[in-house]
């Protein structure tokens, strides 16, 4: 009993999944319509977007590198994205084929330059970031894109089942693609070894390069679906879509309880960290937070959601040091 | 956490590994040496891309650009150095932008409203910087969370509190001392925030070469077990790192201030993100360690110069406006690997030699 | 590393004595550069503006150069490398009402005038005088439209830009006033601010109508991005109740208000500032001078403001929105020389 009771208090996911649901009841609470169905559709949309962001940026650290790169790439694909449907009138799903494809040519491209020179992610992913933008302002020289066909915005804007955006199909498909690929497949088990001890993987007869190369070319292909769906819920290719990704793509991970350092990573841990900064960003809007305090209440809560966490992680090891 | 990752190393441990066998270093393998260093790399590239920029722009050698260069140079070399220092322990301090901020506003109102003499202000601003880069460092070292996290956090708070007080409203009565500073030119060419970049650059260097402090950074950051053990207070190191972090972006800050002839709450952006890229690039092209254990001052001196002499001399070129990011990236990758190349080169050369 | 870096600045002053130094100041024609915050859909019309420029007054060249990031460093390197490049006159969007005035007074040193364009910079600044949107005026007359159409009584959101941007007090402000007028028969419940990209202003705003929408009566917008979201979540909700007023003429905006979703918007003229300021710079430099009794407005951060035209643009007015910015251009640029310049 006290074995499985602390298995679960030791799980990644179980300090973040307290705070969402302590947070959950005293918002909701305090004022209701926090748990009306439209402001859950509203809640479930930026969670959508936002964990495959996150994603994107949680299978890179799994490898024990960054990718600085991710916002670059989700730009270049939504704008591509957008631009196909308006000026070669391409439908769709096409257009959203040739867009992820972009995403995963940009990741390749980083991988590759990775795996093949050995100069460090950060830097090659720095360099990325500014060519893959600036094709992308080339492209639009600023200007959105507005030819995007109703049933793309039909998509990002309706619901089925009540108040669930379809927009949480593709997040729902990434996250179970994920657990599947770092639980099942032989490639999420190299991913791990490497970012774990990247020498002791070797040894053990894993090629470095291809892993480092396929998980650049996930992350980019994650990124570009990210840029997809913003498009979708925005209705437009706006050319400053992905500008301010970095931040959040690295919180989420972290707060889920990620090592940065590589290794270890965890998909609930990282989901329930997205959730946790869409509900801090939604109360501060419906509790009318002074717009110049936002900011500050922001950063505290951070704190403590991660200090929360911490606390836990650190009563748990001495539980078990005593056991 | 601190257990290096091996994917983030630099390429070149290997070559350098080359380079450093052995005490007894002839006078060839020192050169070797020196030849393989990501300084002297970077000396190769900014004197070829200073040549192209000088032979195919009329602009680039003239006295205003080569003077806004430098000043330029020199703000980003700081908010480096700021980045750098904490880059030593093998953390990051996402926050250098945010306390460069409060530190400016800091000064502005100190000689605005409280209308201190400009030392008294500069050293409250420094002060400021200091104070916050401690609170960083004791948040880190008594939580035992990644910098990463806590200086995110931190970020958003500094920068919010600024923005609470001030209202985003800026200071602009400074003493015009400050701002003939900012426009001071010597010998026509020469900005002399340059030369406090230097003059810091040197004094940094000092301290990691020749006082035990520097080396017990250098140790904490390379194994904090194994230093502990020898008797360095790893604790405390890493707070030392992360209020001299506060310090230097409070330098840079001021030396913003004087650039601008105010201090305003927009000079970096919203949450001070937009130091963050001249902040990490300079160090990590210059050598620095991702991973904590090493550095090098001159290479982050090189590595943000190279980078400010290409977007200044990408920006004569009139390359097609909206392309320009496109280039300057590629031109950095490209300048990445001609430096990987040439070290191998040399190092294969080494080999047969030694 | 001193050494070094002497070496360095010694090789390049050799290079640089080997370059005649500064070829721009001599130059006789008038080169303009058009340089915006940023890259921002709003200045797209600068471009245009200035081509038609060139040609019409014969210029050097009207160029629409621009940062690659709203960065005020961005914005102050690219305005220095203009200046080397031999640029001699500069309509310039201050990335900073107060920080770019010590790039503006180097650009003026050197000989060259700046206009600032669009976006005014505060007072004391060596530029010749602001054309642009007076941003505080217009967001108190888009507030009035606003409470008009709502009938005089009733609660406003107000979503606004960047918080750094001290335009964006001013707007807060300016909407706050035209709200107390009423007596209290208008509040604006709720600011957001800090929402000129899309994620945040799609999270945002659609997180407070979610909770608040059937709290809020109408919706004032003062900047490009919540304009465009606020349009797109009003179609959404498909409610027709909720009054909003927009701001600028991105084609989401002027969608929603043909369909009637969105009340009106407040246009701005880019192609108009980008046009007469050019004229002006040409003036300027063939020995003109500014009147200094001409008729200059007076607004938050300055007393030599011309007012570029801010027209409120309802579902009736929408369609030929182009064709009335440049009859405004026209018609401020038929009598500017004569109001504003005293030429030999």
């Amino acid at each position: 009993m006290s074995a499985a009771l602390s298995r679960v208090l030791q799980a990644d996911w179980f300090g973040p999944l307290a705070i969402v649901i302590v947070a959950t009841l005293v918002i909701g609470s305090i004022e209701p319509s926090f748990l009306s169905s439209f402001n859950i559709q509203i809640l479930l949309l930026a969670v959508a977007v936002n964990c495959v962001i996150a994603f994107s940026q949680m299978i890179i650290i799994a490898v024990g590198q960054m990718n600085l790169s991710v916002g670059a790439i989700g730009g270049l694909a939504a704008i591509s994205f957008a631009g196909m449907m308006q000026v070669w009138g391409l439908p769709g799903p096409l257009a959203a084929l040739a867009a992820l494809a972009i995403g995963a040519a940009a990741g390749l491209f980083n991988g590759a330059l990775i795996a093949a020179t050995g100069i460090s992610a950060f830097v090659v992913t720095l360099a990325s970031l500014s060519v893959f933008k600036g094709i992308n302002l080339g492209i639009t020289r600023a200007q959105p894109f507005y030819g995007v066909p109703e049933s793309v915005k039909a998509f990002g804007n309706t619901t089925f089942l009540g108040p669930i955006p379809w927009l949480v199909l593709p997040a729902i498909l990434v996250v179970v693609a994920i657990m599947h690929l770092l639980n099942r497949q032989v490639l999420g088990r190299h991913i791990l070894a490497v970012g774990g001890n990247q020498s002791a993987a070797e040894l053990s007869g894993i090629s470095v390069a291809r892993t480092v190369v396929w998980t650049h070319a996930i992350s980019g292909t994650l990124a570009a679906l990210a840029g997809i769906m913003f498009v979708a819920r925005l209705q437009l290719g706006q050319p400053s879509i992905g500008d301010d990704w970095l931040i959040p793509s690295f919180a989420a991970p972290v707060i889920g309880g990620a090592v940065l350092a590589g290794g270890h990573v965890s998909v609930s841990g990282t989901l329930l960290g997205v959730v946790i900064v869409a509900i801090i960003t939604q109360a501060l809007v419906i509790f009318r937070i002074d717009p110049f305090f936002v900011q500050v209440v922001l950063g505290f809560l951070i704190l403590w959601a991660v200090g929360i966490n911490r606390l836990r992680e650190i009563r748990v090891e001495r539980v078990l040091g005593r056991i | 956490m601190a257990s290096p990752t091996p994917t983030e190393l630099d390429p070149s441990s290997e070559l350098d590994a080359v380079a450093d066998r052995g005490p007894l270093l002839s006078r060839e393998s020192q050169t070797l040496r020196f030849l393989l260093s990501n300084e002297f790399g970077l000396i190769v590239l900014i004197a070829i891309f200073a040549g192209v920029f000088s032979l195919f722009t009329p602009g680039f050698t003239s006295p205003f650009n080569q003077f806004t260069l430098g000043r330029t140079m020199a703000i980003d070399i700081m908010i480096g150095f700021s980045m750098m220092v904490v880059i030593v322990t093998g953390g990051l301090n996402l926050s250098v932008g945010a306390i460069g901020v409060c530190a400016a506003i800091g000064f502005g109102w100190l000689v605005e409203t409280l209308g201190l003499p400009l030392p008294m202000a500069l050293l409250g601003a420094l002060a400021l910087g200091a104070t916050l880069g401690t609170v960083n460092g004791i948040l880190i070292v008594r939580s035992g969370l990644h910098s990463f996290i806590i200086t995110l956090a931190t970020m958003s708070i500094f920068f919010g509190v600024m923005v609470f007080l001030t209202h985003a409203e800026a200071f602009r009565i400074i003493p015009p001392e400050m701002s003939a500073f900012g426009k001071m030119r010597i010998l026509s060419y020469v900005s002399p925030l340059l030369l406090i970049s230097i003059a810091v650059g040197v004094l940094l260097t000092c301290l990691y070469r020749l006082t035990p402090l520097g080396r017990e950074m250098l140790a904490a950051g390379a194994k904090a077990a194994a230093a502990e053990l020898s008797g360095v207070r790893i604790g405390r190191t890493f707070v030392i790192c992360h209020s001299l972090s506060g310090v230097l972006a409070a330098i840079a800050a001021t030396m913003v201030v004087a650039r601008n002839g105010a201090a305003i709450p927009s000079m970096a952006g919203g949450l001070g993100q937009d130091w963050l890229l001249p902040a990490v690039l300079g160090p990590v092209l210059g050598g620095t360690l991702l991973t904590g254990g090493r550095v090098s001052v001159f290479g982050t001196f090189l590595g943000s110069a190279f980078v400010t002499t290409l977007t200044n001399g990408l920006l004569q070129f009139r390359v097609g406006e909206f392309w320009l990011q496109t280039w300057l990236g590629g031109l950095l990758l490209l300048a990445v690997l001609i430096d990987l190349a040439r070290r191998r080169y040399l190092a294969r050369g080494g080999r047969r030699m030694a | 590393m001193r050494r070094s870096d002497i070496v360095a600045k010694a090789a390049i002053a050799v290079l640089g004595m080997a370059a005649l130094s500064l070829p721009a100041i001599a130059a006789e024609s008038t080169k303009v550069a058009l340089v915006p915050g940023g890259p921002h859909p709003y200045f797209a019309a600068w471009e245009k503006a200035g081509q038609d420029a060139m040609k019409d007054f014969k210029l050097g060249a009207a160029d629409y150069r621009i940062p690659q990031k709203w960065e005020l460093s961005q914005q102050n390197e690219l305005l220095e490398s203009l200046l080397s490049q031999g640029y001699n006159a500069f309509l310039v969007f201050p990335g900073d009402p107060v920080g770019s005035n010590s790039t503006v007074a180097e650009l003026t040193e050197n000989g060259a005038p700046v206009i600032a364009t669009a976006g005014c910079l505060k007072e004391p600044t060596t530029a010749l005088f602001c054309l642009g949107t007076d941003t505080g005026n217009s967001a108190y007359l888009g507030t009035k439209e606003l409470i008009k159409a709502m009938g005089g009584k009733g609660r406003i959101a107000h979503f606004s830009g960047f918080l750094v941007d001290p335009n964006t007090q001013l707007r807060i402000d300016a909407v706050e006033k035209a709200a107390k007028e009423t007596n209290g028969a208008v509040k604006v419940v709720q600011v957001i601010t800090d929402i000129d990209a899309p994620e945040p202003a799609e999270e945002k705003i659609n997180a407070y109508l979610a909770a608040h929408a059937n709290e809020v009566d109408g919706i004032i917008t003062t900047a490009w991005i919540p304009a465009v979201v606020a349009s797109n979540a009003l179609r959404k909700i498909g409610d027709k109740r909720i009054q909003m007023v927009g701001i600028d003429h991105d084609e989401v905006v002027l969608k929603a208000i043909k369909d009637g979703f969105v009340h009106g918007t407040m246009l701005q003229n880019p192609y108009g500032q980008g046009y007469i300021g050019s004229f002006a710079l040409d003036k300027i430099r063939s020995g003109c001078k500014v009147k200094p009794d001409a008729p200059f407005k007076t607004i938050a951060l300055t007393n030599r403001f011309i007012d570029s035209g801010t027209v409120f643009a309802g579902k009736d007015a929408v369609d030929n929105y182009v064709a009335s910015m440049q009859a405004i251009t026209k018609e401020i640029f038929a009598n500017f020389a004569s109001t504003y310049l005293s030429c030999p």
